[in-house]
C-alpha cells in the first residue's frame, strides 16, 4: 500500500498535474467502461475516467445520474456488469471491499455509535491487528491532524456534523487509502457550515496529498472543490475537466444548463457562421466544426452578454442584434434583465428544406426571442437601463453545439435550471 | 394573547369524551386485568406469610420453579443464539424461498400451545415419526428435555421478530463503512454489528424467558407432568388447584406474578437505556 505523506500545505506535491503529465504517470485510480443496470433499468454505461494522484475529482449530476452507484463500484459495494476499476494500475475488480484499500466517507459519516471518537479512528489499525503502541500513536497524529484532541472521548452522537465529518475522514486515513471517495459529504450540513467545511475538506485535502473522488449535485460545490469535474447524466459521462473547461466550454447542451444558467438559441451552421433566423453571427472555429447546414444552438451564459443604449459594443463583444429590455430585477449582487431579441425566422426560399430556426411565436404572441442577462454592479450602476429600452446585444463568449432532434421540444427556449446567476 | 387564549377554550369547549372514555377505560381493566391480579395477593396471603412460606417450600413446588426457571433458561439461550443467526441471515442475503422461511419461523405464534404440543408428541413421541427410531434410552418426550424443546417451538417467533425488526432497520452504511476500512464480515458482525443489537437481545431474551416460565398448553403435553421431575411451576398450580390445595397453588402463582411484573418492568422502563447505552 502506497504510504500517506502528511505534508506541509506549500508542499510540493500538490499541483493539478496538467493533462499530458496525468496520462504519463499511473493514474490513482481509474475507471474503464463501466456499465451497470439495476433490473431494467440502465444506471450506468460505458463510463471511463482517471483520478491522478493528489487529484480531487468531482461526479456531479442530478440524483438517478449514476454517480453514487460509480462510487459505490469503486468502493467494491456494488459490482459492475461490465467494466473494471483500477488503482494504482491494480485491476481489484474482482477484490471485495475490505481488500481495497479506499476510504469512504459516507454521506451519514456511519460513525460507528458505540464506539468513542479515538476508538472509531482506532478501528482500521485494530482489525489489522496492529500494536497497540503503534495505534496510539497513529490515533493521536490523527487527531491532530483533523483538530479534534479535545473531544477524543466523546461519542459520536455528541459531535457536531462537521466534526463527525472529520472523525469519518480520520478514521479512513489510519489504514492509508489508496483513494478517498466523499458520498455527497455536505448533503446533511446546513448552507453557512457546507460553506466552511467545502474550504476545510479542500485544505486537509492538499495537506495529505491523496487522490479524493466527491459526489454531489451542487454545482457551485462542484466548481470550488473539484480540480476536476465530470458530469453525469441519465448514467452517460457528458464531460469530464476543469471547472473553467466544464463551466466555459461545455461539450452538451445538458452539461451548459446543469452548471449555471445558459441561453440557447436554434440555428443554422455555414461559412463560418451561425444563422439564427435573420441574423448571422460570425463563429469561425465554433461553427467551423460543424458541416454547411447543419442544425445547432448557439449556447451563452447570462454574464456573457454585453448590452450597450448606444449601440456601440465594447471591444472583445461580437455583434449578435438589438433587443428591447423587459424584465428587469435586482438579485442582490447583480442585475438580471431579461432581452427580447429581434430575431425573426427567415422564410426558406424555394426548393429549400426546412430550416430549424428561431421561434417567433411565443405564448404571449411577441415577436422576438427572450434571454437572461446578468450585469454586475458597477456596470448596472453606471449605465442604467430600464424596462422598454432599445439595447445593442453582443456576445464575449459563445458555444456552439449540436441540435439534435430529441431536444426540438426544448428549442429556441430560455433554460435557467438553478435561477441564478 | 388573552383573546387567543379564550378563542381556544371557544375551540376546545367542555369536553365530554374525556372523563366518561377515561372511567370506561379505569372500569373495564379494574375487573379484567387488576383486580384478578389482586385477588392472588389477597388469598395467597389470607393466612399468614407464615403458611404462604410453608406452601411455598415443600419440595415439589421448589422443584417445579427450578425447573422451570431452568428449562426456560436454556430455551432463551437458544433463541438468542439461533435468532441473532435467523435474523442475519434472513436480512443479509437474498435468496429463493426466503419469504418462505420467515413465515415458516414465525408461523408457531399463531399456532395454539396445545397443538404445538401435540404436534411435538407425534413427532418425537415413542411412536413419533423420528421417535420412534430413537431407543428407550434415548427417548425426548416426558423429560426436561421435552420441555426446553416446547418452550423453543413456543417462543423463538418472539426473539427472531424483535431480533430481525432490528437487522431490517439498521444503517447498512455501518457495515458497509466496516467493510471499507477492511474489516472481514465476523469482525464486522462482532465490532459494528453485534453491539448495535444489545438492545434487542435483551429484549428477545426476556420476552423468550417470560412467556417460556409461563408456558402451560405445550408442556402439559410433552413433559408427562410428573411432580418433582418434569412438573413446571405452572403445571404445578394446575395440578395443586385440581387437587384442591388451593393454597399451595396460590403460593407459586404468586411468585409467578412477581416475577412476570419484575421482567414487564425492565422491558418497560430500562428498554430506552438498553437501546441506548
Amino acid at each position: 500500500m502506497r504510504p500517506m505523506q502528511v505534508r506541509d500545505k506549500e508542499g510540493e506535491g500538490f499541483d493539478a498535474p496538467a493533462d499530458g503529465e496525468r496520462a504519463a504517470s499511473v493514474a490513482a485510480a481509474s475507471v474503464r467502461s463501466l456499465s451497470k443496470s439495476f433490473k431494467a433499468a440502465r444506471v450506468l454505461a460505458d463510463v471511463s475516467f482517471d483520478v491522478g494522484e493528489g487529484e480531487a475529482l468531482v461526479l456531479l449530476g442530478a440524483s438517478g445520474s449514476g454517480k453514487t452507484t460509480i462510487l459505490r463500484i469503486i468502493a467494491g459495494l456494488e459490482r459492475p456488469d461490465a467494466g473494471s476499476v483500477h488503482l494504482h494500475g491494480r485491476d481489484v475488480t474482482e477484490l471485495p471491499a475490505r481488500e481495497r484499500g479506499v476510504g469512504v466517507i459516507f454521506q451519514s459519516y456511519a460513525l460507528f455509535p458505540r464506539m468513542r471518537v479515538e476508538e472509531n479512528i482506532a478501528y482500521g489499525l485494530r482489525i489489522r491487528g496492529r500494536r497497540r503502541r503503534e495505534i496510539k500513536e497513529k490515533v493521536e497524529e490523527l487527531l491532530d491532524l483533523v483538530n479534534l484532541k479535545e473531544h477524543r472521548k466523546k461519542f459520536p452522537s455528541q459531535l457536531s456534523g462537521g466534526q463527525q465529518q472529520r472523525v469519518a475522514i480520520a478514521r479512513t486515513l489510519a489504514y492509508e487509502p489508496q483513494v478517498l471517495l466523499f458520498d455527497e459529504p455536505f448533503g446533511a450540513l446546513d448552507a453557512q457550515t457546507r460553506v466552511h467545511l467545502r474550504r476545510e475538506i479542500r485544505a486537509l485535502l492538499r495537506k495529505i496529498n491523496v487522490p479524493a473522488v466527491f459526489i454531489t449535485h451542487d454545482q457551485e460545490e462542484a466548481l470550488e472543490l473539484g480540480d476536476r469535474i465530470a458530469v453525469l447524466h441519465a448514467g452517460h459521462l457528458e464531460q469530464v475537466g476543469t471547472p473553467e473547461e466544464v463551466y466555459n466550454r461545455p461539450e452538451t447542451e445538458y452539461v451548459a444548463t446543469f452548471l449555471g444558467a445558459a441561453n440557447l438559441l436554434l440555428g443554422v451552421a455555414g461559412g463560418g457562421r451561425v444563422e439564427l433566423g435573420t441574423v448571422s453571427l460570425e463563429a469561425g472555429a465554433e461553427a467551423a466544426r460543424f458541416r454547411e447546414g447543419q442544425s445547432v444552438k448557439l449556447v451563452f451564459r447570462p454574464e456573457d452578454v454585453c448590452l450597450s443604449i448606444e449601440g456601440a459594443l465594447p471591444e472583445g463583444c461580437r455583434r449578435l442584434t438589438n433587443g428591447v429590455v423587459e424584465e428587469k430585477h435586482f438579485v442582490g449582487a447583480y442585475e438580471r434583465l431579461t432581452v427580447r431579441l429581434d430575431l425573426v425566422a427567415r422564410q426558406p426560399t424555394e426548393g429549400e428544406p426546412p430550416l430549424y430556426n428561431v421561434t417567433i411565436n411565443t405564448p404571449e404572441k411577441h415577436l422576438g426571442v427572450p434571454i437572461f442577462v446578468t450585469r454586475p454592479k458597477p456596470e448596472a450602476t453606471a449605465t442604467a437601463l430600464h424596462v422598454g429600452d432599445r439595447v445593442a446585444v453582443g456576445l464575449t463568449v459563445f458555444r456552439v453545439l449540436p441540435n439534435f432532434p430529441l431536444a426540438s421540444e426544448r428549442a429556441s427556449s430560455v433554460l435557467d435550471t438553478k435561477g441564478k446567476r | 394573547m388573552s383573546a387567543a387564549l379564550s378563542t381556544m377554550r371557544h375551540v376546545r369547549g367542555f369536553d365530554l369524551a374525556k372523563p366518561f372514555g377515561l372511567g370506561m377505560v379505569v372500569l373495564l381493566m379494574l375487573p379484567l386485568v387488576l383486580l384478578p391480579l389482586a385477588s392472588i395477593f389477597i388469598f395467597g396471603t389470607s393466612s399468614g406469610l407464615g403458611s404462604f412460606w410453608a406452601a411455598l417450600t415443600t419440595p415439589d413446588a421448589v422443584f417445579a420453579l427450578k425447573l422451570s426457571v431452568v428449562t426456560s433458561f436454556y430455551a432463551t439461550i437458544f433463541n438468542v443464539v439461533f435468532g441473532v443467526l435467523a435474523a442475519y441471515v434472513l436480512s443479509r442475503y437474498m435468496f429463493f424461498g426466503r419469504t418462505a422461511l420467515i413465515v415458516t419461523i414465525s408461523l408457531p405464534t399463531a399456532i395454539p400451545t396445545a397443538v404445538a404440543g401435540f404436534a411435538l408428541l407425534l413427532l418425537w413421541g415413542k411412536y413419533g415419526l423420528i421417535g420412534k427410531f430413537l431407543s428407550e434410552d434415548h427417548q425426548i418426550m416426558f423429560t426436561p428435555y421435552a420441555i426446553i424443546l416446547a418452550n423453543i417451538f413456543v417462543t423463538f417467533p418472539l426473539a427472531f421478530g424483535v431480533l430481525m425488526s432490528v437487522f431490517e432497520t439498521m444503517d447498512k452504511s455501518l457495515e458497509e463503512a466496516s467493510a471499507t476500512i477492511g474489516a472481514t464480515r465476523w469482525q464486522t458482525f462482532w465490532h459494528v454489528t453485534l453491539p448495535s443489537l444489545r438492545g434487542a437481545i435483551a429484549t428477545g431474551a426476556l420476552l423468550t424467558f417470560a412467556r417460556a416460565i409461563g408456558e402451560f398448553g405445550s408442556t402439559i403435553l410433552v413433559s408427562g407432568n410428573l411432580a418433582g421431575a418434569t412438573q413446571t411451576a405452572p403445571l404445578y398450580i394446575f395440578a395443586k388447584f385440581n387437587e384442591g390445595q388451593v393454597e399451595a397453588a396460590n403460593a407459586v402463582a404468586i411468585v409467578l406474578a412477581l416475577f412476570s411484573f419484575f421482567i414487564f418492568s425492565i422491558l418497560f422502563f430500562a428498554r430506552d437505556w438498553l437501546e441506548t447505552k
